[in-house]
């Protein structure tokens, strides 16, 4: 038997250099999320690339083993076990693939264990500004805070509403002197407090302040580094990125030339110049962010392409899925940290919206603070004391990698879930995003992805998403969908091939939501479905309910919908609909939602408890 | 699965640095240097506390011992002592609140007869049972600097910090808040709730009683930090042929684990058998599932990713 381990520095002369044979016969693919590691080995199967083997292992970046690559390592080691191949001789990759079945050819990555970048926007900041910044910034790990500068709050109290980091911190009033003063002591203290990444600075110099808000926004830096060196910290105070009038940029950099290297954007003026700005910010992500994750070095070396991060993973997919499918797509992936949506329309149209605060592990915290008890309470169908809440999401916070063993446990992971992705939704809106009605809807991400039901999946999407129309749901639960978009960048056919075989396959069925004035209690929709084999069958579907219609993945069927007089299926308020092409089904069937949108719960809470329960009845959940 | 509850010997490199509102700070060892746990280090003046509500803050100077065996790597620019040594190193499921170096003393319940047994000043206190707010509170009058305790109730928790544990686990500034908390630091091994310690656990802090050690309290989700004891190996125990454990994330037969989360939150035991196959729960999800045997002789089969290594 032959096997060249791979040597610690790659077959290239650095990272992210190892030479791609040519054609590719195996992959292996790491996705290192905060909580888990999830590590796939593609190969060729009668000419098809198909996923072999999946396993996944703690994410190893805290103490006491504060390395990443041991959980990789675990991970390939129990695919090593179930499949009889050997991919490590001495924890060093075999690549390329050997005669007898050993290695792998390609190695790749994706994470999503750096934690969010904060981004702290300096100088003229404006709602307008702070809005284009949070676009800018939506598809990637990053959480955007302003603080504008004292003096253009001074000038700008009068005309302008200012929303940011406690811009009314320094007392109301008239902007004296003093005012100000106090103004810049509380700027240097939350500056402090907040400990950004990068300081963004933006600013056109036509606000009746001038360029002085350029020139305080970069005294505020200086200051903090001076403070900062004073303390004895040797580092610099945050990467700076310059987005202001261009021609003050000689003059920041030279205020700037002992705090840190200036990078440049485009001047932040209008949609336009998102692109730049997200760009400068997603490179300064991956190679100042992702680099700090502990053993990310020996990582780098094994990968064919530098770690992909796992949105930017997830986006490709999304974008490549709707103009393969001519389809519009949203992608939502429910992680431990961050849960993240991705829309793709089938005319190009993209939404990308990262929601880094709120995930269902380590960042549960931050959903109950932010939405509060009773808006997770209203899905639980029992009640529940805010002692018991405060107690999950602190034994969550703590230990993010547990699975729920009882049904009460489970449930209230789903409504956190809810809550996530309704979080996520708000946040978009909150950017000024519209909103792309999709045709299908794929939910990845280990709380949707481990189900014990797929309707209980299928709900979540549901609830927390509230398609209108016809939609079909897919479930990805072999957690692949965050790891093609990285393995695309090295093999496109593979990507392509195990998506369609193996990563979307689980589809849960396609569903039906009709809208407008939904008589509750009253039929709101009668459903006529021609099954293949010519077999008929009609369902009246009260509004209020959830109706579930047998059809399973292996069939189709033919729909016919006939709404009550107000109530829209896609064509109009009453207009009927009959389906020109069959329909597929699904592991939980043709599910008619004539609960309408919006949603409303019942706010009796045994009324809702009891809805609730009818509805995870209905959908097997 | 995740976490090492208790190293029994390992190398660590620590910054001694006490937090809180610091006017000056003066190094009194220099790098290269071999420091003992209870030799001063720092000599510090702190100032008043800028938070209004923090009464107890202390004033004046203040001689800071190593809490640590060991050599002195290098002072940091902010005038920290960074110390390498060979220690056992506990980990807290939570805590609260500043580095402390104090005396390890177990606490003694009170006796029939209504005794107490007296507690040093300084001192930092095992308690290897629940306790509550009142607990700490006359912990905190006692001149006690930490607690090492298995598991508080989480509302006694908060009202003895008066401070909202999701907030302090998810703020950013980690150095900032604590100066907010109480001046008592204080670790959690099991975390909230009204759990035992695992006699594991317990078993090696009785026998370091009386040794030096050195508490922090930090806990942040958000920064990967969590609370630690520790506690300095004696020169005897550290032969040229010493080696520190080097924590394996994998979970195999015979080690010794807690139950993190569910309806058996809180037990303790040891891995009899590893499943092949996925198992099925109450909840329905199917995973890798391990058998426990609990300390009371029973078994307990339970999801792999519910478990966390003891020792």
């Amino acid at each position: 038997m032959y096997s060249q381990p791979q040597a610690e520095g790659g077959q290239g002369s650095g990272p992210a250099n190892n030479a791609i044979p040519s054609p590719v016969s195996s992959i292996l693919v790491a996705d290192c999320g905060t909580v888990y590691t999830k590590v796939s080995l593609l190969g060729l199967v009668e000419g098809q690339y198909r996923l072999m083997a999946r396993k996944e292992a703690p994410t190893t970046i805290l103490p006491p083993y504060q390395d990443v690559m041991k959980g990789v390592i675990q991970a390939i080691n129990a695919i090593e076990f179930i499949t009889g191949r050997r991919f490590l001789a001495e924890e060093r990759l075999i690549t390329p693939e050997q005669p007898d079945g050993d290695g792998v050819d390609v190695f790749v990555a994706t994470t999503s264990a750096g934690g969010p970048m904060r981004i702290m926007v300096l100088g003229a900041v404006t709602p307008e500004r702070e809005q284009l910044v949070a676009q800018a910034v939506a598809g990637l790990y990053a959480e955007p805070h302003s603080m504008p500068s004292p003096s253009f709050m001074a000038t700008s109290a009068s005309t302008l509403e200012l929303v940011s980091v406690g811009v009314a911190g320094a007392g109301a009033g008239a902007w004296t002197s003093e005012r100000v003063a106090l103004e810049w002591q509380r700027q240097v203290e939350t500056f402090r407090e907040i400990q950004p990444d990068v300081a963004l600075v933006v600013g056109m110099a036509d606000s009746p302040s001038g360029p002085a808000p350029l020139q305080e926004a970069c005294q505020l830096l200086v200051n903090t580094a001076r403070d900062t060196a004073r303390q004895g910290a040797e580092e610099q105070v945050c990467a700076v990125i310059y987005a202001g009038a261009p021609q003050y940029v000689e003059a920041v950099k030279g205020m700037l030339r002992d705090v840190a290297e200036v990078k440049r954007a485009e001047p932040l003026t209008s949609q336009a110049d998102l692109a730049s700005i997200s760009m400068v910010v997603g490179e300064l992500y991956e190679y100042e962010i992702i680099p700090r994750i502990p053993g990310f070095d020996r990582l780098s070396r094994w990968t064919a392409t530098s770690p992909v991060v796992t949105a930017n993973s997830i986006s490709s997919l999304a974008r490549f899925l709707a103009q393969h499918y001519a389809m519009n797509v949203t992608a939502v992936d429910i992680g431990a940290s961050a849960t993240i949506l991705m829309q793709a329309g089938e005319n190009g149209d993209f939404i990308p919206m990262v929601n880094s605060g709120a995930g269902v592990g380590s960042n549960i915290g931050n959903i109950l603070q932010r939405v509060g008890l009773q808006r997770i309470a209203r899905w639980l169908p029992f009640a529940i004391t805010e002692d018991e809440l405060r107690q999950y999401v602190v034994n969550r916070s703590l230990h993010a990698q547990v699975l729920p063993t009882t049904v009460r446990e489970l449930q209230i992971g789903y409504a956190f879930a809810r809550e996530a992705l309704i979080l996520t939704v708000e946040a978009a809106n909150e950017r000024g995003f519209g909103w792309i009605h999709p045709d299908l809807i794929l939910g990845t991400g280990g709380i949707l992805s481990h189900a014990p039901k797929y309707g209980q999946a299928a709900l979540v999407l549901l609830d927390a998403l509230q398609p209108q129309g016809v939609t079909s749901l897919v479930l990805d639960r072999t957690m692949l969908i965050p790891q093609l978009g990285a393995v695309a960048s090295v093999a496109p056919v593979a990507a392509v091939q195990v998506n369609e075989n193996d990563a979307v396959t689980m589809r849960l069925g396609t569903c039906v939501v009709p809208y407008g004035d939904i008589p509750q209690g009253e039929i709101a929709l009668r459903v006529g479905v021609e099954y293949t084999n010519g077999r008929q069958v009609t369902v009246d579907v009260r509004g209020g309910s959830i109706e579930v219609i047998p059809l399973r993945p292996s069939e189709q069927a033919l729909l016919s919908l006939f709404p009550a007089s107000a109530v829209d299926v896609g064509l109009g308020p009453g207009e009927r609909a009959k389906a020109a092409e069959e329909i597929d089904g699904g592991l939980v069937g043709l599910i008619i939602d004539a609960r309408g949108r919006p949603l409303v719960l019942p706010e009796n809470n045994k009324e809702r408890q009891a809805r609730l329960l009818q509805w995870m009845q209905a959908m097997g959940a | 699965m995740m976490g090492w509850s208790v190293i029994a010997q390992t190398l660590v490199r620590r910054e001694r640095w006490p937090g809180g509102q610091l006017i000056s700070v003066t190094p009194l060892v220099a790098p290269g240097q071999d420091v003992l746990p209870d030799q001063p280090v720092m000599l510090l003046e702190r100032g008043v506390s800028a938070q209004p509500a923090d009464k107890n803050a202390l004033q004046g100077s203040e001689v800071v011992p190593a809490g640590l065996r060991g050599r002195v790597i290098e002072i940091t620019p902010r005038g920290g002592v960074v110390i390498e040594g060979r220690a056992s190193a506990v980990r807290g499921a939570l805590g609260a609140g500043n580095q402390v170096a104090g005396i390890l003393t177990m606490w003694q319940p009170a006796t029939a007869q209504g005794a107490t047994v007296a507690i040093p000043p300084g001192a930092i206190l095992v308690v290897p049972v629940p306790i509550n707010l009142a607990f700490l509170r006359q912990a905190m009058v006692s001149g006690v600097v930490g607690v090492v305790a298995s598991s508080m109730p989480l509302p006694d928790l908060e009202g003895f910090l008066n401070a909202d544990v999701i907030e302090l686990l998810h703020s950013i500034n980690v150095e900032a808040v604590q100066t907010r908390l109480p001046p008592l630091t204080l670790l959690l091994t099991e975390g909230p709730g009204m759990f035992a310690m695992p006699a594991a656990t317990a078993a090696l802090l009785a026998r370091c009683q009386g040794t030096i050690a050195l508490l922090s309290g930090v806990t942040s989700v958000r920064q990967h930090i969590m609370p630690e004891l520790l506690i300095s190996l004696p020169p005897g125990d550290t032969p040229d042929g010493w080696h520190p454990v080097l924590p394996e994330p994998t979970i195999s037969l015979g080690v010794q684990v807690r139950v993190c989360s569910g309806e058996h939150e809180g037990a303790t035991g040891t891995v009899v058998y590893l499943f092949t196959h996925d198992q099925v729960f109450l909840s329905g999800i199917r995973v890798p599932a391990v058998c426990l045997r609990l300390e009371n002789g029973s078994l307990l089969v339970v999801p792999l990713a519910l478990i966390e290594r003891i020792i």
